[in-house]
């Protein structure tokens, strides 16, 4: 039963610090990891209706330690997110959570963008904002590409630190810890800089109702792709999803001797589940 | 002999005998005990107005007034436990009684006789002498009790872990009234030593205590019975000068709190109405509460009641409910006198006294209230059902929860990842909401979608629908009421859950939203009336849905199914030849009355047996699953199930009979903990009374043995 030090969200008690950064969090919306997915009948995407959509769940420790920069250091959070109208949920979450505006890019031109295209858009949308820092998530649940902040770093032409647990912020410059097989490495970077979150970098917070309500007064900018001046370019596209096989039936092995059972399944471990 | 006009055949006793000019001087001192109370009673009453939310608590004067007279004049409550009850209805009554007494006394002497009616005489004043004799004793008696019991045997409820709460004014008061008693008596004995009238010999006490007096000059037997006389006199003056600034105030504070009681369904809590505008959510600072709630405070008598039976305090945590309200009151005593003083000076100065004041203010919960306290609360309803005083405790639990909740956003992680997956997936396990129907596929169980023209719905809930262990009871009840041809539906993926754990967590924003979809299902369906096999369900769907326009007949299962034995409509013939002990879930019982319906029905089971744990029916021990605390760790004193199960152990049952599935985990771990999981099951009435149908078939006997592992 712990808690964070009370009035840690209290907006109205952050003292603002002189030093304000220019913080941005790229959000995506993704289906809730428990959510029943159904391929269309033709391969084409996923259905989309009864599906619980929520915020990928890198992407809010990439808002969770945002907010938290923000708090420490003053400044604003702008959330960024590209996708259809329901999108624009997600983004209120974020801006419930703490975060100021938001910049919504909503363009059907945009549907089934690949990680170029919708770091282009990313890219127009943000290159304005003159941040000193983003964050993205390491990578979405859905598509599981981990593209999307590598080619916006490179886009803005700025430093791209990824998988990052640990992040400390010294004037003008981080320090970011990012695990790699059996060891951790400390990186240090210049500001401006991207940054994308990995488990373990925060316990992302829970809106307060105060949060929420304000939330829904915050601006939310919508963009497309005209005003951005971005034109879409599709240069890689899904031919087909297939679901999973179905998981097989499990199979017991009968018999009252405990002996033979065992030897049985010794067998059908060796030469039909071929694990041992 | 003194005896002046009385005598045999018109006994009575001289009014101001020995005291002929003292009258006046009586006067003007009871006067003055008087003013000293009404500026005591007064200064309370502007530190009772000084903070609080306006709230309607003088409806329905009637009932307000029965319970008055059954927990105040009649102390029904304070009667629950033995020996405080005894004691204390000793010191009550024969307080009460001497007190009328000498009203009447005063009223013949003083209105009556003036008029020349002179009524306390002959039998009546023999009938009157015995009486006073009787209750003063009794009184008497019970103060010795009280002592006893206080300095001597020393219970742990009159403390806190160890530490006892007395103060100087608990004996001072104990020993007041034990002092106005005994120089009654010694008054009344000096009195009849020099007098002697025959017919004393019925004022028993005194003429007792006058042999010890015999042979002593009279003169100095007056004069001694001078002195005493003023002592007595001024002792009692003290007591009712003394009433407002002591614990006395109870006098008052009690029954007036009796008579402000919630006429609520027990445990229904207040909707929050405004989430678009308010600033704040729930019990943050003193003023957030309604003049009520604060009230409750004032009329707590540390009797310990609450805490003696609280599982939070019994399991080690630092929750009591008795230190919960004295630790707030110690805080609005000292905030509502800070009130009251500044605006003595801001209505002096025309100023905003009050305003600063306000921003002095300290937070409830974190700063007068330890935060581990209110998140260790199971919302059980013991402290409730068994105060005397009828204090709500746990109406204020959770305000506080709602404001760390609402307000703040920082309470238990553990609790944030259960209010996400209500949120996401409508349970607080965060199983895919798409599979809330699937256990009852298999039975052909049609939902309302299907099919709406059922007479039940079954409101399965989160723990019936998608826990392992929660669905074999959903299954066990959906098959008894096929078996007796009950027409139910279920809502499947169309139901949500029900809301309790988030808003008994403090989440009302996220309740009201799963009720609310809720409601617009039931009500799409044009649903009446409703069975749930979960009593959180079952307490919420029956009480709380109706503030936002869910009104439905609502029936707990074991209702049902004892509905069911009655009528014959299912038999129970496979005999279950085994001990159980029932275990009373806080929800079913102290919430709902519902104690015996479960019992009747295992009472109908052929073969088995039933023993009763020490802590049953409304004194149950809960398991620990309320209040939300189902899913947050438990990580400070034993474990609030292990105990409970202790409790089951102890019995010598083999089985534990349960109505809930909260109890039914909780129990089941507390079994496994315990390593009694070879000799000893958790099962919930409906699944015992399924096997005893003896209609399944095949795999009955095995089904019953597998059962705890799950
Ligand atoms: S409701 Fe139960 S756990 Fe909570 S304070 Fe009262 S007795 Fe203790
Ligand atoms: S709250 Fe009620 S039960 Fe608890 S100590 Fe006070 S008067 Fe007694």
């Amino acid at each position: 039963m712990r808690g964070r030090p009370i009035g840690a969200l209290n907006e109205a008690r952050i003292r603002k610090k002189e030093e304000n950064v220019n913080i941005v969090a790229c959000v995506k919306q993704v289906p809730d990891t428990e959510a029943q997915i159904k391929v269309k009948a033709d391969g084409s995407g996923i259905e989309e209706g009864g599906i619980k959509w929520v915020m990928n769940p890198y992407d809010e420790y990439g808002v969770e330690e945002a907010l938290r920069l923000k708090e420490k250091k003053g400044g604003e959070v702008t959330v960024v997110s590209l996708g259809p109208a329901r999108v624009i949920e997600t983004i209120r979450t974020a801006l419930a959570m703490g975060a100021d505006k938001g910049i919504h890019i909503q363009d059907a031109a945009f549907d089934n963008a690949d990680a170029y295209t919708t770091a282009l858009a990313l890219a127009a949308a943000i290159k304005p904002l003159n941040a000193d820092i983003i964050f993205c998530g390491q990578r979405a649940i859905d598509g599981d590409q981990g593209q999307v902040g590598a080619i916006l770093a490179d886009m803005l032409d700025i430093p791209h630190v990824a998988v990052v647990t640990k992040l400390e912020y010294t004037d003008g410059a981080i320090k970011a810890t990012r695990p790699i097989e059996g060891a951790q490495i400390l990186i240090e970077a210049k500001l401006p800089c991207l940054i994308t979150a990995q488990k373990g970098l925060n316990e992302p917070r829970y809106a307060s109702l105060p949060g929420i309500m304000k939330a829904k007064k915050k601006p939310v900018d919508v963009k497309n792709a005209a005003s951005l001046g971005v034109t879409p370019s599709v240069n890689m596209k899904v031919v087909k999803f297939t679901p999973p096989p179905a998981r097989a039936a499990g199979k017991i092995i009968g018999g009252d001797d405990p002996a033979l059972k065992a030897k049985e399944l010794a067998r059908l471990l060796r030469e039909e589940a071929k694990v041992i | 002999m003194e005896s002046g006009k009385f005598s045999v055949g018109n006994e009575g006793r001289e009014v101001f005998w020995n005291a002929e000019h003292f009258e006046a001087l009586l006067f003007v001192f009871a006067g003055l005990a008087v003013l000293i109370f009404a500026y005591g009673v007064y200064r309370r009453w502007r530190m009772w107005k000084a903070i609080g939310k306006p709230e309607i608590r003088w409806d329905n004067a009637g009932e307000r007034i029965k319970r008055l007279i059954l927990d105040g004049l009649f102390q029904v409550k304070t009667f629950r436990e033995r020996y405080p009850g005894i004691m204390h209805g000793l010191i009550f009554f024969g307080f009460f009684i001497l007190i009328f007494g000498a009203f009447f006394d005063a009223t013949e002497f003083h209105i009556a006789e003036p008029l020349g009616i002179e009524f306390l005489r002959g039998n009546i004043y023999l009938l009157f002498s015995v009486l006073m004799e009787i209750f003063g004793l009794f009184v008497l008696l019970g103060i010795i009790m009280a002592l006893w019991r206080r300095y001597i045997t020393k219970p742990d409820y009159l403390g806190y872990k160890g530490k006892s709460d007395n103060i100087p004014e608990d004996a001072i008061v104990l020993v007041l009234i034990g002092l106005i008693i005994i120089t009654g008596f010694i008054l009344e004995a000096l009195r009849i030593g020099v007098t002697k009238p025959s017919w004393e010999v019925w004022s028993f006490g005194g003429w007792i205590l006058a042999g010890a007096f015999a042979g002593v000059d009279h003169e100095q037997l007056k004069a001694w019975h001078k002195i005493t006389w003023w002592g007595h006199a001024f002792l009692s003056m003290g007591f009712i000068a003394y009433i407002p600034y002591s614990r006395l105030l109870h006098m008052i504070t009690t029954p007036a709190n009796q008579f402000f009681s919630s006429l609520k369904p027990t445990g229904e809590l207040q909707p929050i109405q405004d989430f678009e505008n308010a600033e704040t959510f729930g019990v943050g600072k003193l003023g957030d509460m309604t003049w009520k709630q604060i009230f409750d405070v004032d009329a707590c008598t540390k009797c310990g009641r609450c805490q003696d039976g609280c599982p939070a305090y019994l399991s080690g945590k630092p929750l009591s409910p008795k230190k919960f309200i004295q630790d707030i009151k110690t805080y609005w005593v000292q905030k509502s006198s800070e009130v009251v003083a500044a605006n003595k000076t801001a209505a002096g100065a025309g100023g905003t006294a009050e305003q600063k004041t306000a921003e002095e203010d300290k937070t409830l919960p974190g700063e007068v209230i330890d935060l581990h306290e209110i998140w260790a609360c199971t919302n059980c309803m013991y402290c409730m059902e068994h105060c005397p005083a009828l204090i709500e405790h746990v109406p204020k639990i959770v305000g506080m929860r709602q404001y760390k909740v609402l307000t703040e956003a920082d309470f238990p992680p553990e609790l944030q990842l259960t209010f996400r997956n209500m949120e996401n997936n409508s349970n607080p396990w965060g199983i895919g909401s798409h599979l809330r129907g699937d256990w009852a596929k298999e039975l052909g169980i049609k939902t309302l979608a299907e099919d709406p023209n059922v007479e039940y719905l079954y409101f399965v809930g989160c723990a019936g629908s998608f826990d392992d262990r929660g669905k074999k009871v959903a299954t066990a009840f959906a098959k008894i009421l096929q078996a007796a041809g009950v027409s139910f539906g279920i809502l499947g993926t169309e139901e949500s859950c029900c809301g309790d754990s988030a808003m008994r967590g403090g989440n009302e924003y996220l309740y009201q939203t799963l009720a609310q979809a809720n409601i617009e299902t039931m009500n799409g369906y044009n649903v009446k009336k409703i069975i749930a096999t979960c009593p959180h369900g079952y307490n919420i769907l029956k009480k709380e849905y109706r503030s936002f326009g869910g009104n439905y007949e609502v029936y707990h299962h074991t209702e049902i199914i004892a509905d069911l034995i009655a009528k014959g409509k299912i038999s129970l013939k496979k005999p279950v030849d085994k001990l159980f002990t029932y275990h009373d879930s806080c929800f079913l019982g102290r919430y709902n009355g519902i104690y015996d319906q479960p019992r009747n029905i295992l009472n109908a089971v052929p073969g088995l047996k039933l023993a009763e744990m020490e802590r049953n029916r409304e004194k149950s021990f809960c398991c620990g699953a309320g209040g939300a605390r189902m899913w947050m760790e438990e990580d400070i004193g034993d474990r609030i199930n292990n105990m409970r199960t202790d409790q089951a152990i102890a019995t010598g049952a083999t089985g534990v009979a349960l109505a809930c599935p909260f109890c039914l985990t909780m129990l089941s771990d507390g079994i496994k903990d315990r390593k009694k999981d070879e000799q000893m099951e958790a099962l919930d009435v409906a699944e015992i009374v399924w096997e005893a149908m003896g209609l399944e078939e095949k795999k009955a006997p095995a089904a019953a043995a597998e059962a705890p592992a799950a």
